[in-house]
């Protein structure tokens, strides 16, 4: 084994680069939890520290009522936002595949494609400039016409941050979520679509038993595979568009762990609320993972 | 499959507007925002505008005249080349490695990466470590973190494993090392794979503004362009200031225009990289999610 691993000198030569970074930037920091079991004191090593075990942990949910409204805004959001993108993907794909002008198909998914790719303070200049509530242009020609009163203020008003922040989400990805949908019916057999035509089945009757059912699996999958997810946000989204008057409904973990952390400097706690998550994270991907193996032979690993 | 009935005929021209929404809803945001920044602002009488109103570069003249803006685009081009070099190699090195399935210890390399993908230390950890390394307030934090993507090393092993085996034998055969056979013989036919991982990267270093925020807010030299942009969203106070310098012309831009011009100043990089983008990131996404 010695003489081969010799051998293979080269390889490790290359590999041993990409180890050593990763092992810096992913699993050093993984010691950094350690931060949440002891009495923390900036410059002061972890190691010799004081041990306080469980403490931070406990005040998370003992201390302050903070995790209801976290998790009702994590859950809410997450699931609405999962179950809105694959939806609207799965529309969306459905209605693309029958448009017959090819070029007119090629172009709207160019163009519902391009937002995936741009940053979230592009979206978040272009939403304050379309619905600032006096200066937006959506709310002033709202207005103009006579429709409203006063500007509805979507960005800032509790009542429509989860739909708000929700239907964003689906304006960005939705070129991005129809790809996977786009390409499973492509791989469709058109014998089946000829042979429901021999029997007589109209074009709804064919997207009604043949498109649809056999988008059906991809859908449970990436469902499935999906809501692993479900505690995790997109930070910067978060970040940009929780604000001081929309928080009580938009704040998520993510959120509460940089507040606290980096803006009110409680590090021990905010690191052990960020390892609750990760660790029931870890928990229902792996078991998700589990399920979508068994019942459809499909996973990520 | 050409038949016609009236339901169906309904239903395509019903679908056709619906597409034509759809289109509307993504493209209308930047029209609206590319046709404000071309405005002067005194022709301006608010709503919808769909075309410019007294079309004037004065905006842009003033971004791109602004010390801030050209040295954040200088950040951010810099990021964006650097970081996905760096990326490409010591990513694309570890990728071809994980595929040699006779490397002692190869299966628990490909765990060691992988793990990472599912389990991450969150926040604070990060930050204390970067303070550890002093790595906050200089350029090699957006660069080094970075410096190994586990999902680009997915999809480029991926791609390596569908190459046909011939090749690599052949060169074994001529005698090249290791090395060799990696640089000389697989570098060179994996274009579609780099093309693909290397303009992601490309487009997330452009778009990054989380990390300046996090480590970076001390150092305005070290602002890419997103996080100008941020700044000039949420400080309408430093724009007041600028007006108050005294230039004449300045008093014909308005905050808004001028925000909307560096919103199109920071955007257009990506449209114009969008092309190859969907050419090589579909097709890289589509790889991925089917092997991967």
């Amino acid at each position: 084994m010695i003489t081969k691993i010799v051998r293979q000198r080269y390889l490790y030569a290359m590999l041993i680069p990409a180890v050593l970074i990763v092992f810096t930037f992913s699993y050093v920091p993984l010691f950094g939890w350690l931060i949440a079991f002891v009495h923390y004191q900036p410059g002061y090593p972890l190691f010799s520290s004081e041990w306080v075990g469980l403490q931070q942990f406990k005040a998370f949910f003992t201390e302050t009522n903070d995790y209801m409204y976290l998790l009702r805004n994590t859950l809410s959001i997450n699931i609405g936002a999962l179950i809105a993108n694959l939806g609207t993907a799965f529309l969306f794909a459905l209605l693309l595949n029958e448009i017959r002008q090819r070029f007119f198909g090629k172009l709207i998914q160019t163009v519902t494609f391009f937002p995936f790719f741009i940053s979230w303070i592009i979206i978040y200049s272009l939403s304050s400039a379309l619905f600032a509530t006096s200066s937006g242009a959506i709310n002033e020609t709202l207005v103009q016409w006579g429709w409203i009163d006063e500007g509805i203020n979507v960005l800032g008003d509790p009542t429509y941050s989860w739909a708000f922040i929700i239907l964003i989400g689906v304006w960005k990805f939705l070129g991005y979520n129809s790809v996977i949908f786009i390409s499973a019916i492509a791989s469709i057999p058109s014998e089946f679509y000829e042979a429901a035509q021999i029997d007589g089945a109209n074009r709804f009757q064919r997207m009604w038993h043949i498109t649809i059912p056999n988008l059906i699996p991809t859908l449970i999958v990436l469902l499935i595979l999906n809501s692993g997810w479900i505690l995790n946000s997109n930070f910067e989204q978060f970040y940009l568009f929780t604000n001081t008057t929309n928080w009580e409904k938009m704040e998520v973990l993510d959120i509460y762990i940089y507040r606290y952390g980096l803006q009110l400097l409680n590090y021990p706690y905010a690191t052990a609320v960020g390892i609750m998550k990760t660790v029931i994270s870890l928990i229902i991907i792996v078991s998700v993972n589990a399920i979508a193996k068994k019942s459809t032979g499909k996973a990520i690993f | 499959m050409k038949e016609r009935t009236i339901s169906g005929t309904l239903f395509d021209i019903g679908n056709f507007l619906f597409m034509l929404f759809i289109l509307l809803l993504m493209v209308f945001p930047f029209i609206y925002i590319i046709s404000y920044s071309l405005s002067s602002p005194n022709m301006l009488k608010g709503g919808l505008v769909l075309f410019p109103a007294g079309f004037t570069f004065d905006s842009y003249a003033k971004a791109l005249g602004d010390s801030a803006v050209l040295k954040g685009a200088l950040v951010s081009i810099a990021r964006a080349l650097i970081g996905p070099a760096v990326m490409l190699f010591f990513t694309s090195m570890g990728a071809y490695v994980l595929t040699r399935s006779d490397l002692v210890g190869v299966k628990f390399f490909r765990k060691y990466f992988v793990f990472t993908l599912y389990i991450s230390s969150g926040i604070i950890p990060m930050y204390l470590l970067m303070g550890y390394l002093q790595l906050k307030g200089t350029f090699l934090i957006y660069i080094l973190p970075g410096a190994v993507s586990v999902f680009s090393m997915v999809l480029i092993k991926t791609y390596i494993e569908g190459l046909p085996k011939e090749l690599e034998e052949a060169a074994v055969v001529d005698g090249a090392n290791d090395f060799k056979l990696f640089f000389q013989v697989i570098f060179p036919i994996c274009t579609p794979v780099f093309a693909a991982v290397v303009l992601f990267e490309c487009v997330n270093q452009w778009n990054a503004f989380i990390d300046t925020q996090i480590y970076n807010t001390m150092s305005p030299n070290l602002y890419p362009l997103q996080y100008v942009l941020y700044n000039t969203l949420n400080q309408i106070n430093s724009l007041e200031q600028l007006r108050d310098q005294g230039q004449k012309q300045m008093s014909a831009i308005t905050p808004q225009t001028f925000k909307m011009a560096i919103t199109v100043i920071t955007v257009l990089p990506i449209a114009c990289v969008y092309p190859f983008l969907q050419k090589y990131f579909i097709k890289g996404l589509l790889v991925g999610s089917i092997k991967g």
